[in-house]
């Protein structure tokens, strides 16, 4: 084998002591050989040292360790995580999943990611129900909704449905969506409540690869809601009510831009 | 069957998310957008959590987690991404791969070059390759052995020596140009 094909084993301290010093040897007495080291010892350290590093943002550690200690996330576990790890790592850990023990309340087994969104999108519909007072912003007219939530949120809520006899729009509101914002945009069926969550999608694991559309989105049953989710662009949908599933399928498609 | 999320493996949960910075890293020279590299890492994990049962203890995580990116990224977003490589999947422009005694810089003049080369520039070259070659630059700079990038790229080892090799000639070559 060439000199130069041991290069980077040198460099990485992976070659057997007779071959290593063989290759000291030669590079003793051969320029050529010498300088090809030379260089590739300093593209290695260009890389190791200039080389800009994009280390995961905090929020998306945030997200994971929720997502880990979600699937079956006993407290006495992350607990127990401190006698594991370094404390640092452990406090933050234990932070982190304590945050996910009160957030995601599903049960045990293989993690769904569009049931953990579908889960939180329950949680932000049982808020709206639950507010003492009224919704931000109560006007039955969209293009009066639509723009209050400009500077609220960090997006702007494509929607186009106005609401009509069958399904009414009382009002909006913002609510926490795990680790963003939603723009809540709430309407009626009847004596029901129905909730259309838009959040941004980056980053949310179980939009990431779904090719649901409005015109066909995936329900999940949680707590005897139901919800209705699609991305459209960089804007994840979550639509949540109680009525039945179908009249969701059926009302997602209406949310759809104008063609 | 081993599961990850058995009491004993708590740790392991804990490695795994240390390895959180590598694979966001990668997945951002990969992807070449910040949005995209959250969501390959997010989904990342969610398919390691998935197949968590396929691990075998005892065996590098991080390279089986690196893995997984890879292959995320090749079904995730293959279709999406302006393929970046100029003269094939091994990296070097053809007609300009350098040669024994050919058109390296020699000794001092490259030397110099390399050792002020600055950090654009270098992250530029790099983002000239190809993904394979800027994948197998990246896992060299992790601390992977060949045997373990090649576990990560499913290939032989000694295609990975070969891949490494062309890769970091092609690095020199387009960072000689730079300076020029």
């Amino acid at each position: 084998m060439a000199a130069r094909d041991l290069l980077i084993d040198h460099e990485r301290g992976r070659l057997a002591s007779p071959v290593q010093a063989d290759l000291e040897g030669h590079l003793q007495s051969c320029p050529a050989c010498a300088d090809e080291a030379a260089a590739s010892l300093a593209l290695s350290r260009a890389l190791e040292q200039r080389l800009p590093q994009h280390p995961a943002p905090i929020a998306l550690k945030r997200r994971l360790a929720t997502q880990w200690s979600g699937g079956s996330a006993p407290r006495r576990r992350v607990v127990s995580l401190r006698r594991l790890l370094i404390p640092g790592l452990a406090t933050a850990l234990l932070v982190l999943g304590l945050i996910a023990a009160g957030v995601f309340p599903w049960s045990s087994g293989r993690a769904d990611p569009l049931a953990l969104l579908a889960s939180e999108a329950v949680n932000d519909h049982l808020r709206v129900l639950e507010r003492a007072r009224p919704l931000d912003v109560e006007s039955g007219a969209i293009h009066q909704v639509r723009p209050w939530f400009a500077g609220k949120v960090d997006f702007a809520p494509a929607v186009s449905f106005p609401g009509d006899a069958d399904f009414p729009l009382r009002g909006g509101t913002v609510e926490r969506f795990l680790d963003r914002q939603a723009a809540v945009l709430v309407y009626a069926r009847r004596l029901h409540t129905v909730s259309l969550l838009v959040f941004r999608a980056d980053g949310l694991a179980g939009l990431a690869g779904i090719t649901a559309h409005a015109d066909a989105p995936e329900i999940r049953t949680v707590r005897g809601f139901h919800v209705a989710l699609w991305r459209a662009g960089e804007l994840g949908y979550a639509l949540v009510s109680d009525v039945d599933s179908g009249e969701l399928r059926a009302l997602a498609p209406r949310f759809l831009p104008a063609r | 069957m081993w599961r990850w999320r058995q009491p004993e493996q708590e740790g392991l949960w804990a490695e795994a998310l240390a390895h959180a910075d590598a694979l966001h890293n990668l997945a951002r020279y990969l992807t070449g957008n910040a949005a995209d590299a959250e969501d390959l890492v997010q989904e990342t994990y969610t398919r390691a959590l998935a197949a968590a049962h396929q691990f075998t203890p005892g065996t590098n995580l991080k390279a089986w987690l690196f893995r997984i990116l890879r292959n995320t990224s090749a079904s995730l977003y293959r279709r999406r991404r302006a393929n970046p490589v100029v003269g094939g999947l091994d990296t070097v422009t053809p007609g300009r791969e350098p040669r024994d005694g050919g058109d390296w810089l020699r000794g001092d003049l490259e030397l110099d070059r390399l050792r002020s080369v600055v950090a654009e520039e270098i992250e530029k070259a790099l983002m000239a390759l190809s993904d394979e070659a800027r994948t197998v630059v990246l896992l060299d700079l992790e601390g992977l052995s060949e045997a373990e990038i090649a576990q990560v790229m499913d290939c032989p080892a000694g295609t990975v020596k070969s891949r490494l090799a062309r890769a970091r000639a092609a690095l020199r070559l387009r960072l000689r140009d730079y300076g020029s």
